[in-house]
């Protein structure tokens, strides 16, 4: 049971946010060799790795590289998705503060595999720490000819650029972010089969590559080392490779980004963030908001890989990892998760539009003791209207906590609607609540 | 609609002045800011959101109609697209005039169950405003926010460009404090540093 710090291993030295600290440490082998390789060659080097995008869906990485057109005809874009969103989830948030070069350096490769002449990162608003990191860094890059005039070899450019949200979760959404990018409502688009891919017609409807901040941190590694060396982590994993970034955050002593193998147990996770605080495990949600929560006895077999954790149906998905011990109440945690999406959903769709507020006044009415028989089956019911039906994956997002918690903690629910009071009487739980509604949910 | 349901809606619009009545306020340096911007995409669109960034800076903090009229012209779109993009993202402040400081609250998930909504009553409580109002002295704005990606430190806020957590009731005594001593606008800094981000070396 160990850290494999592939990405942050030198978060805790200022000097790497640094040219200069940055190459000392190896920085910029990877892009050096890979510069001296066919396009092509590098495409494969990430295939050989396994590399799936590290944003949530897990989508393997070469195949977006290899979808763009090879015989160029006009301009082609690179964008980074660091519009980090995901309740839980705090990684590329580190990432861009502690080691903003891997990004750069890692956007670099990728420009010169999908011969891209113009990147964007699309950083959240509120990360403005981050974002000051990136500009640093770039700043510093083209003043030493890696980004700029000239960058991927004679006459060929690549020019990188920060563009900042302002706080909207649906902009994490690639077709959304595309939207943002080009001056709109943050509102996701149509997508494949029914429109070509963002590889032929993205952004500017010009060939694009959309890929999270951890998944361009890969790159440098997997070029440096080549794709092999990467592929051995995770090996015991049925098709996951490489390292995984986790934001372990909730009831436990040493909240923090904790980088393991895929393979490794989430109870070796829980170890390493130094166990519960405050009362024993109850529930984990193991990848973000989205995914459905797990009970103690799941988390402590789950197993931590994009096909492992459908055995205990949940997901890997963007790596935030909360834990929650005894004292927590299911229905009101629900309640604001409900909450989120409700606030979140862009209003697109109707599924999602409607179904997530109508998720948020059932839940209301529950968590106020006003909750009727036949609540449970109500919100299964809207979820099954919201999921796989909505314009994109917020929707989902938006069902899959909510079915996930009944299916685990179903006597909660059941035990809230009937006494109009959470099953869980601690000092703790007595607070989770604003003071509005603590005065009718006694 | 219940107060808990409103996060993030803007249920008031801006009034738009009478087109021949559009102040042109920008500062040289914010015109300056946004002829680079232009550079940095292939359409002139893509410019909206930060040119949103330094209206909103260039304005004090909040995008009043006047404000998002005058970046329609700057960039020959329409009141309305403006406005449309305006008023969908949360951190541009189109709904109402923002104190000199607006303390946003994460309440959401790992927040919540460390316990943020008591942090949230108590600022209520000590500034005697709700979600989306502002002191009657024009100091402080208080916002409930939905997850601001900081969750080892929850329970976490936000004042201009600083993450502050974990938060205590004592921790929000002294925030106040010191933000009441403070002269610039935070509001006006966060603006500013993320025009900044957008340039190379900051515009210089």
């Amino acid at each position: 049971m160990a850290e494999h710090k592939l990405l942050l291993e030198h978060t805790d030295d200022p000097m790497f946010r640094t040219l200069a600290g940055y190459k000392a440490k190896g920085g910029y082998k990877g892009l050096e060799r890979a510069l001296k390789m066919e396009r092509q060659a590098v495409i494969d080097e990430v295939k050989a790795s396994g590399l799936r995008g590290r944003g949530g869906a897990g989508f393997p990485t070469w195949i977006k590289w290899n979808g763009i057109v090879k015989d160029k005809v006009g301009p082609h874009y690179l964008i980074c998705n660091a519009d980090e969103g995901e309740p839980g989830t705090f990684k590329d948030k580190e990432l861009m503060e502690n080691t903003p070069f891997l990004l750069i350096e890692g956007m670099t490769i990728a420009a010169h595999a999908v011969q891209a002449d113009a990147g964007y990162v699309y950083i959240r608003g509120e990360f403005i720490d981050s974002a000051i990191a990136i500009r640093n860094a770039i700043d510093e890059a083209y003043d030493a000819g890696l980004l700029g005039k000239d960058s991927l070899g004679k006459g060929t450019n690549f020019d990188l650029y920060v563009h900042m949200g302002a706080g909207s979760y649906e902009c994490g959404e690639e077709s959304a972010l595309m939207s943002s990018l080009m001056g709109e409502r943050g509102m996701p688009r149509l997508k494949f089969p029914h429109v070509p891919l963002p590889t032929v017609r993205g952004v500017w409807d010009k060939p694009t590559i959309i890929n999270n901040v951890e998944t361009y941190a890969c790159a440098p590694y997997i070029l440096d080392k080549g794709g092999e060396a990467y592929a051995k982590f995770g090996a015991s994993t049925k098709n996951s490779r490489g390292t995984k970034i986790f934001s372990v955050s909730g009831h436990v002593n040493k909240p923090a980004n904790y980088e393991i193998e895929f393979g490794t147990s989430l109870a070796e996770l829980l170890e390493l963030a130094g166990g519960m605080k405050g009362g024993a495990l109850k529930a984990c949600v193991p990848g973000g908001s989205s995914v459905p929560m797990i009970n103690a006895e799941d988390t402590m077999k789950a197993i931590l890989g994009y096909e492992e954790m459908s055995d205990v149906k949940s997901m890997v998905g963007s790596g935030g990892c909360m834990f929650l011990n005894e004292h927590t109440c299911i229905v009101t945690f629900i309640w604001r998760t409900a909450k989120f999406y409700a606030n979140e959903s862009c209003g697109k769709c109707t599924p999602c539009r409607e179904g997530t507020k109508w998720l948020l006044n059932t839940l209301d009415r529950i968590v106020a003791g006003g909750g009727k028989a036949g609540d449970v089956e109500l919100m299964l019911d809207i979820c099954s209207q919201i999921d796989g039906r909505s314009f994109c994956g917020l929707g989902d997002a938006a069902a899959w906590p909510v079915q996930g918690a009944i299916r685990v903690f179903r006597e909660e629910f059941d035990y809230y609607i009937e006494h109009g009071r959470s099953i869980v009487q601690s000092e703790a739980s007595k607070f989770m609540l604003p003071g509005e509604m603590l005065t009718v949910a006694k | 609609m219940s107060e808990l349901l409103q996060i993030g809606s803007h249920n008031q619009r801006p009034n738009p002045p009478k087109p021949d009545e559009v102040e042109m306020k920008f500062s040289a340096i914010g015109v300056s800011e946004l002829e680079i911007l232009k550079c940095q995409y292939p359409e002139i669109k893509a410019c909206i959101l930060p040119a949103l960034w330094i209206a909103q800076r260039e304005y004090g903090g909040t995008l009043s109609g006047n404000a998002i009229a005058e970046v329609a012209i700057r960039l020959n779109r329409s009141y309305a697209e403006i406005e449309g993009v305006a008023t969908f993202y949360s951190m541009y402040n189109t709904h109402h005039a923002v104190g000199k400081h607006k303390i946003e609250v994460c309440t959401c998930l790992t927040c919540y169950v460390e316990g943020s909504y008591r942090i949230w009553d108590y600022l209520k409580s000590k500034l005697g405003v709700g979600h989306g109002k502002t002191t009657s002295d024009g100091m402080f704005t208080l916002e409930e926010v939905e997850c601001l990606d900081a969750c080892d430190r929850a329970p976490v806020l936000q004042v201009g460009d600083q993450y502050i957590g974990p938060v205590s009731e004592s921790d929000i005594d002294h925030l106040l404090e010191k933000l009441r001593a403070t002269k610039e606008s935070t509001a006006v800094q966060m603006a500013d540093a993320i025009v900044k981000v957008h340039l190379r070396n900051g515009g210089r």
